[in-house]
């Protein structure tokens, strides 16, 4: 588990501002005339694709796979979660921000939760 | 030598500590100075050395010789290797076309560069061939994931990523079995994508 300030901040940051960004963008993209699954889709996508360009400006200052893939996915399902709330009912682009900040955070913290995990496993090959 | 993955790194020679030498490296710091705590004293083969960002990790007193495919990335390094309190010998070289004697190391180190090996089973028989028998093989690499949703990510950034550096979904262990090693250890850095492995030959 990260221990240091400086990268729990920084992927704290770097989760929030690509979540808030993905969101605020599929509020502006998606609406009430979406079909739901269509918009789960694609905001799944869009927000993957818009997300790795993003994480790259995060690696340079807080870590490689560590950042790239909780950003990768944070943008996947902020784009999803929103995009499906905005084919629902039309959602003002602040409020479809601050959701994909939120599921930025916490997708965040599956990942740290799923790290903590992983790394619990007993290695197969430990001699 | 592969001209191609030559031109490839000549290219990303210039910017690579940018990208690599403050977030990877700092966030990889403790990893990576326990695993090069283990150099030894033998005759010890590091491969793709790069721009030299591992050196200060490296205990003092040790004899390495140090090589990269790229003479571009060994020009970037030369600061770090004059800086090192021991002895680094670095030559350009390609892993697949190495002239040394078989059986010629006690310890091969490889940090981050089996995702960009070509040809990783052969570039790891090509080791295990100038390893002593019983020789070590200690790499700190990321690999792909068994676990979704990031085997399904790494499996769609490889074809971009491999255009300018290294390949996202690679099965290292598998192909350090593959070549012939024994596995003796696992270390898990970050999810099962960063990690330590220790094999030997």
């Amino acid at each position: 588990m990260e221990t240091r300030p400086y990268f729990i901040l920084g992927d704290l940051l770097a989760n929030a501002v690509v979540g808030g960004v993905i969101g605020g963008l599929a509020a502006a993209v998606f609406g009430p005339g979406w079909n739901m699954l269509l918009a789960m889709a694609v905001g799944m996508a869009l927000g993957m694709a818009l997300a790795l360009p993003a994480a790259f400006g995060f690696v340079a200052l807080f870590g490689a796979m560590e950042v790239m893939l909780p950003v990768m996915t944070t943008g996947m399902v902020a784009g999803m979660v929103v995009a499906m709330a905005a084919a629902e009912r039309a959602i003002p682009l602040g409020a479809g921000a601050l959701l994909g900040v939120e599921t930025g955070i916490g997708v965040l913290i599956a990942v740290y939760l799923a790290n903590a995990l992983i790394k619990r496993r007993a290695p197969k090959w430990t001699s | 030598m592969d001209l191609v993955t030559k031109a490839k790194w000549d290219r990303a020679a210039k910017n690579f500590d940018v990208m690599a030498g403050r977030g990877p490296e700092q966030r990889w710091e403790p990893y990576k100075r326990e695993f090069f705590s283990h150099i030894g004293s033998g005759r010890v083969l590091f491969l793709a050395i790069g721009t030299g960002l591992d050196i200060r990790f490296f205990p003092p007193g040790r004899k390495l010789v140090g090589i990269d495919i790229s003479d571009k990335m060994l020009a970037m390094a030369h600061a770090r290797l004059e800086a090192y309190d021991g002895e680094i010998e670095a030559r350009a070289m390609d892993v697949h076309d190495m002239p040394f004697e078989d059986g010629e190391f006690d310890q091969v180190f490889t940090s981050c560069t089996f995702c960009s090996v070509p040809d990783p089973v052969n570039g790891l028989q090509a080791l295990h061939r100038v390893l002593k028998p019983g020789g070590e093989l200690r790499m700190f690499e990321h690999t792909g994931s068994h676990y979704y949703p990031f085997r399904w990510m790494m499996n769609l950034m490889t074809p971009l990523s491999r255009r300018v550096g290294p390949e996202m979904n690679r099965d290292t262990v598998a192909n350090v079995q593959a070549a012939g090693f024994t596995m003796r250890e696992v270390k898990h850095v970050f999810l099962d994508v960063v990690k330590t492995i220790h094999a030997t030959a």
